[in-house]
């Protein structure tokens, strides 16, 4: 029992250490010689033109088909990767270290007249030593291999209003994009909260097709046909889908200004029969005794001045069959965040955030509530074009469980640099 | 390999039009340059001028632009005798005029704002509403139309045939008599594509002088090229995308309502949307937009810092408020008004030529 208990906590630790790819992509940049501040806020987060130039497919808007496709451009690959100090303080003790905390490798441009596509390529990271098996014996690599982003995208197919990107995607409900957040190594706790039997990641990137638009109204929505298991094959015959509005309020698109509010709901299917019978050659298997589950959210994004206040608020339903823990009922909880960037200095070149992070379980599981707290500041330290340094110093306290909660400090100070 | 093109025209080029500027008195050929029109290319950076494209049925000689200068700096192409081009286009007004809209003939006021000549040569359409094509096509406009030279065109081609002067040098560069309209806007057009102003302090920059800019214009020109985002549309070397754009500019002058670029293309898309100027010199040319509405630019940085003007349903996507704090209007300002102005001497100080030296 008290190994498992040690192994539970490891595991916890160490999900805590890996941090959330993110992705800026510098490569835009270098095409257009904009410097980053012109679609980031500061990298990575967008801004309100980077938004639009991401829903019209990477394109700035008014000029499709003018656009240099990806063969008249330098090569357009960018990489991403911060470096850097951490110190981990819990009941256990504390540990510290320099670590190579992530490596993103990114391609992406116009290949003809709205038509475009994004790779995005993380590598296995096992090191510190190419014979090490990694931290937990190989079974949590401080970063996973994986194809986070391969898609292509149809864009205008009815002007603004519908676009269609296929592959494997960030999701439309990820309206704060986990992979685009400031926060290095303070995920959104509520987009990584695991429940029980059930293999969706509300962070994940999915792979299926999806529709989104925008109106002049304010008006956007996105509307998607995944598997629901993110990179992975998929385990049943049933398809997730998911829904979500977004009304602006004012100009801009609510990013760096305008107020934002927007709604968000995903249904989709886990089977409770693992494996099926049948293996496709390309990896599906019919899983079978599929069972619901769905999340439902809602979040708000208002900007004053370079103030951007986030927050969002959201719960999940499993449907008991796939409550391992209490299989009389479904398994119900919530979650959220609320977060304050600000933007200071010429040319944004100082970010300043605080996050608090919340997920509450159900009673019988709140061992694993989580209430998080965390600031950064980060300073890039030039105006350059297509690449920026930027020196990120972070902190986070966070609290496991309620009763005689586990504590744990972690510290970090990292260059991320991005071209 | 379409680039190797383009800079082998470009090192053609240079040496050729420095002779124009001198004036060099003997008939010169200069080498023929395809029409590349560096907005065909789609969105690049800010940078030098490239060569002037050049249409291949109107050649620049060094004689053709003495006499496009003439006719450029002559009244009597007006129907009264008391307009020339330099009215609205005065080389000591940055090529424009005091504004905030144009003044004709008869003191008749217009309803846009005269833009620069200067750098005219690059744009891909011509006017506000880009409803000319080319210089040439361009410069038939003003001598007919009734509140700027108010006159016509066959009118003004009898007058240059009636002086002497004119018609042994358009024999000169034509070779045929007599003088036509197409001559005459050719030989304009082929004056103005030397209007080319290349020595600005950012180009020096760009060149590689790193002293040329202030610290306070380099954080400018980053913001230009980012936070402020006006690079989305003012790109290029001329700092113009060449298309159209509605930023919600408050109509104001005698025109009570201007549907710009939508009165020649009838698309919705294009209701109220007016061609990106160049921001090259604008500091030698307040006020500014279409209508001459906005009187400095720190007034031009405000709108775009409150996401352009209100309540205009075809705003355009590019325009979203940008959060610009005071510093950095301050050095935004400084880097259009001082970092972007040239001192071509023989562009930014072009003298009118005197009444007595025109052909008589
Ligand atoms: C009475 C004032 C006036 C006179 C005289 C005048 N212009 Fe203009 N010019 C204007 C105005 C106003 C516009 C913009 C009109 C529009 O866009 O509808 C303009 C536009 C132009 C443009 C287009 C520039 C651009 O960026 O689109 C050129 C080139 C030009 N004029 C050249 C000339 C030449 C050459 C002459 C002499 C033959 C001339 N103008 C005479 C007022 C004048
Ligand atoms: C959406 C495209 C777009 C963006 C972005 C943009 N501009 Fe403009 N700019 C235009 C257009 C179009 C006009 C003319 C509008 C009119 O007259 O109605 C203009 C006019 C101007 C003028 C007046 C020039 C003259 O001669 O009248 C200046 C100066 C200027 N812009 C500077 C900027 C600056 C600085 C920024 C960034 C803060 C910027 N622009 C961003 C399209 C744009």
């Amino acid at each position: 029992m008290k190994k498992l208990y040690v192994l539970i906590l490891a595991f916890i630790a160490l999900s805590f250490l890996v941090p959330e790819t993110a992705h800026a992509i510098p490569a835009f940049a270098r095409k257009y010689g904009f410097t980053c501040t012109m679609c980031h806020t500061a990298f990575p987060k967008l801004n309100d033109f980077g938004q639009r130039f991401r829903d019209n497919g990477y394109q700035i808007p008014g000029q499709e088909g003018y656009e240099k496709n990806v063969f008249e451009i330098p090569p357009p690959i960018s990489m991403r990767t911060p470096v850097g100090f951490s110190v981990y303080d819990s009941k256990q003790g504390a540990t510290s270290g320099f670590n190579v905390y992530g490596l993103d490798l990114l391609a992406a441009g116009v290949l003809h007249k709205n038509i475009s596509f994004l790779l995005i390529y993380t590598p296995r990271i096992d090191e510190p030593a190419g014979d090490y098996a990694g931290p937990n014996n190989g079974a949590n690599p401080s970063q996973l291999g994986s194809m986070e982003s391969a898609n292509i995208v149809f864009s205008n197919i009815v002007q603004n209003a519908l676009n269609l990107r296929i592959g494997r995607f960030e999701p439309a409900y990820q309206v704060f994009s986990s992979h685009r957040s400031f926060y290095i190594m303070e995920p959104y706790e509520v987009y990584t909260f695991t429940t029980p039997a059930n293999s969706y990641l509300f962070s994940d990137n999915q792979m299926g097709v999806e529709a989104t638009g925008h109106f002049k109204s304010g008006f956007k929505y996105g509307l998607g046909v995944v598997n629901g298991n993110g990179g992975n094959p998929d385990n049943s015959n049933y398809k997730d889908v998911y829904l979500n509005l977004v009304q602006i309020i004012g100009k801009g698109d609510g990013q760096s200004a305008g107020q934002r509010i927007g709604v968000f709901g995903y249904y989709g299917w886990q089977p409770t029969v693992l494996p099926g019978s049948v293996v496709a050659p390309t990896g599906e298997t019919n899983g079978s005794g599929n069972k619901p589950f769905y999340k439902l959210g809602g979040d708000v994004s208002l900007n004053w001045s370079t103030l951007n206040l986030e927050v969002l608020v959201m719960g999940g339903n499993d449907d008991k069959a796939l409550n391992t823990l209490d299989p009389t009922k479904d398994y119900r909880y919530s979650g959220g965040f609320v977060e304050l960037d600000w933007a200071a200095l010429m040319n944004n070149r100082l970010i300043a955030s605080v996050l608090y992070n919340w997920v509450t379980p159900p009673s019988y599981d709140n061992g694993r509530s989580i209430n998080a707290y965390s600031a950064l500041v980060r300073y890039y330290l030039g105006d350059w074009t297509a690449f920026n340094v930027a020196l990120h110093g972070e902190y986070t306290y966070r609290e496991i469980g309620t009763t005689n909660p586990t504590k744990d400090n972690l510290f970090t100070v990292l260059v991320d640099f991005d071209f | 390999m379409k680039r190797a093109k383009y800079f082998l025209m470009l090192a053609v080029l240079i040496a050729p039009s420095s002779l124009i500027a001198q004036g060099s008195p003997k008939q010169q050929v200069l080498p023929n340059i395809t029409t590349i029109n560096v907005h065909s290319l789609g969105p690049q950076r800010i940078g030098n001028l490239p060569p002037v494209p050049v249409p291949p049925d109107n050649p620049q000689t060094s004689m053709k632009v003495q006499l496009g200068k003439q006719l450029y700096f002559d009244t009597r192409l007006s129907k009264d005798n008391t307009v020339s081009c330099q009215t609205c286009h005065d080389p000591a007004m940055g090529w424009s005029d005091a504004g905030p809209t144009s003044t004709g003939i008869h003191g008749q006021k217009g309803p846009r704002r005269a833009p620069p000549v200067s750098n005219a040569a690059y744009n891909p359409l011509q006017f506000w509403d880009g409803r000319a094509a080319s210089l040439e096509e361009q410069a038939e406009g003003p001598m007919q139309n009734p509140v700027e030279m108010g006159n016509t065109l066959d009118n003004v081609v009898e007058t240059l045939n009636g002086i002497p002067g004119y018609v042994e040098e358009f024999k000169q560069v034509f070779g045929t008599t007599p003088i036509t309209i197409a001559q005459v806007v050719q030989a304009i057009a082929a004056f103005e594509r030397t209007v080319v102003t290349t020595d600005s302090p950012f180009d020096r920059y760009i060149r590689g002088d790193r002293k040329a800019l202030t610290p306070l214009e380099k954080q400018g020109m980053a913001i230009f090229n980012g936070k402020g985002h006006c690079t989305a549309c003012h790109w290029g070397p001329d700092f113009s995308d060449g298309r159209f754009h509605n930023l919600g500019v408050v109509q104001t002058g005698p025109s009570k309502v201007d549907n710009g670029r939508y009165d020649v293309t009838h698309n919705p898309a294009d209701m109220g949307a007016f061609k990106t100027p160049t921001v090259r010199d604008a500091g030698l040319r307040p006020p500014y937009m279409h209508d001459g509405s906005e009187k400095t630019l720190e007034t031009v940085v405000d709108l775009y810092n409150r996401g352009g003007g209100d309540d205009d349903p075809n705003l355009d996507p590019l325009i979203v408020p940008l959060g610009l704090s005071k510093e950095e209007v301050k050095a935004l300002v400084a880097f259009m008004r001082v970092a972007l102005t040239s001192n071509n001497p023989e562009v930014a100080h072009v003298k009118p030529i005197p009444v007595s030296e025109l052909p008589k």
